[in-house]
């Protein structure tokens, strides 16, 4: 056991303490226990050298306590034995090597908990206002809405380590309180995380509005941002309009180039009228790309006027 | 731990209370120091858990006020002083101190002055 080390040693002794007052009613427990680490730090501090030296062993430290403080020595008999053995465990439990580990390790995690408690409350809010939205536990740094949310959660990560930094004595009430915040915050956490789904290329390129599906997600190679229809014989078609298998018209992702949708009779732009008349920011027109034609097959079978391969005709 | 050891802390049990009221009475303090005020003033054998014990159990029965001083290096400091009920206690318990070992005096006295004869 590594009494070197005064920190582990406060911890390890007043976990036996503890353990050997577990008897105790909970609330003399904890107002005889308060501040016994406090206490016992201080010694190391002034003293030097394990506690065991300076206080003899915690059995004897904790039974000192229990004559001075007048707690009564609960009779081991009249106790309900379930509730004795329930104790034994915990005194074991506590005074075991790995218990003080972890025990000792656990505050070593705290501002890791701030950070990851800030970025927490910030997905729960953002999930709060945001019905029908597919949130991703990533904000898409794109949109506006994403970098509002970044923002929040560099916000929020900043109050919480505040908060945390400023927590360290807190009266009884307070510290209730905000234990109890911290699981809601985890809990809550666990729900939204649960609800929310993967993170696909479309959402994190895509304008997604209900109307316009964007026509960017088949495309994984980059997005779309025009279309430029041709006839079977090459010629370039203009106003082809495009819908998909609902009836929706089909958008294409936004580009820097600048694009002016015809204006419907009714006042409405047509959006799905391609390709679509675009300009480059200096005002230039967008130009139609070079494209390669497919070869078609040999023209007696496309005067079938089937897109179907027929088989040869039987004679 | 002595026959010696064992009397001493017999003793100082019953009147613990007292000399902590005491100390206090003198200057607010944390547990470690009254421990060291105790033992700096003759009472070597008394027990850090003791005193420790005896300050949360003044404190419960409402004779001390505490407040946390917090320090630059190491632990954060509970301190205790005497409130009304405190002051009112030592000055019960000195009574009955002083004519309890006037009496024991006057015993002890009459035995060495019996011995004398």
């Amino acid at each position: 056991m590594a009494s070197n080390d005064p920190a582990s040693d406060v911890a390890t002794y007043a976990a036996s303490v503890r353990a050997a007052l577990s008897d105790l009613p909970s609330d003399q427990a904890a107002v005889l226990l308060e501040d016994l680490e406090d206490h016992l730090r201080e010694i190391a501090a002034e003293a030097g050298g394990p506690l065991t030296d300076r206080l003899g062993p915690p059995e004897q430290y904790a039974k000192e306590l229990r004559n001075a403080y007048g707690a009564t020595q609960v009779d081991p008999r009249r106790q309900d034995p379930a509730l004795r053995d329930l104790q034994l465990a915990r005194a074991w439990l506590t005074g075991s090597e790995w218990y003080r580990q972890v025990r000792a390790f656990l505050p070593e995690l705290r501002p890791a908990w701030w950070v990851l408690r800030g970025y927490l409350a910030a997905l729960i809010l953002t999930a709060a206002f945001s019905q029908g939205y597919g949130i991703g536990p990533i904000p898409n740094p794109t949109t506006k809405r994403g970098l509002a949310e970044i923002l929040a959660a560099g916000v929020a990560i900043w109050l919480s380590v505040r908060i945390g930094r400023r927590s360290r004595n807190l009266p009884q009430g307070a510290r209730f309180l905000a234990i109890s915040t911290n699981v809601v915050i985890a809990f809550v956490a666990v729900a939204v995380l649960g609800n929310m789904h993967t993170f696909t290329y479309s959402e994190l390129i895509g304008t997604a509005t209900p109307e316009q599906q964007p026509f960017t997600a088949a495309f994984a190679a980059g997005p779309v941002t025009n279309i430029y229809p041709y006839s079977r014989d090459g010629k370039p078609l203009t106003d082809v309009l495009l819908f998909d298998q609902d009836g929706r018209p089909i958008g294409v992702q936004q580009s820097d180039a600048q694009t002016n949708y015809p204006i419907g009779a009714d006042g409405k732009p047509i959006t799905n009228a391609y390709p679509l008349a675009q300009r480059h920011l200096n005002g230039d027109p967008v130009v139609a790309p070079r494209v390669a034609f497919p070869p078609w097959p040999t023209p007696s079978a496309s005067t079938a006027a089937t897109p179907t391969p027929s088989p040869s005709p039987t004679r | 731990m002595s026959q010696a050891e064992v009397d001493t802390t017999q003793l100082l049990k019953g009147v613990l209370d007292l000399a902590v009221l005491a100390v206090l009475a003198d200057a607010d303090s944390y547990g470690y120091d009254v421990v060291r005020r105790l033992r700096e003033n003759g009472l070597d054998h008394v027990g850090d858990a003791s005193v420790y014990g005896t300050l949360r159990r003044l404190y419960q029965a409402g004779a001390l006020n505490s407040y946390v001083v917090p320090s630059e290096e190491g632990p954060h400091r509970k301190y205790y002083g005497l409130n009304n009920r405190g002051r009112k206690t030592l000055d019960q318990s000195a009574q009955t101190w002083a004519s309890l070992s006037k009496a024991l005096n006057h015993l002890l006295n009459g035995r060495s002055n019996g011995h004398g004869k």
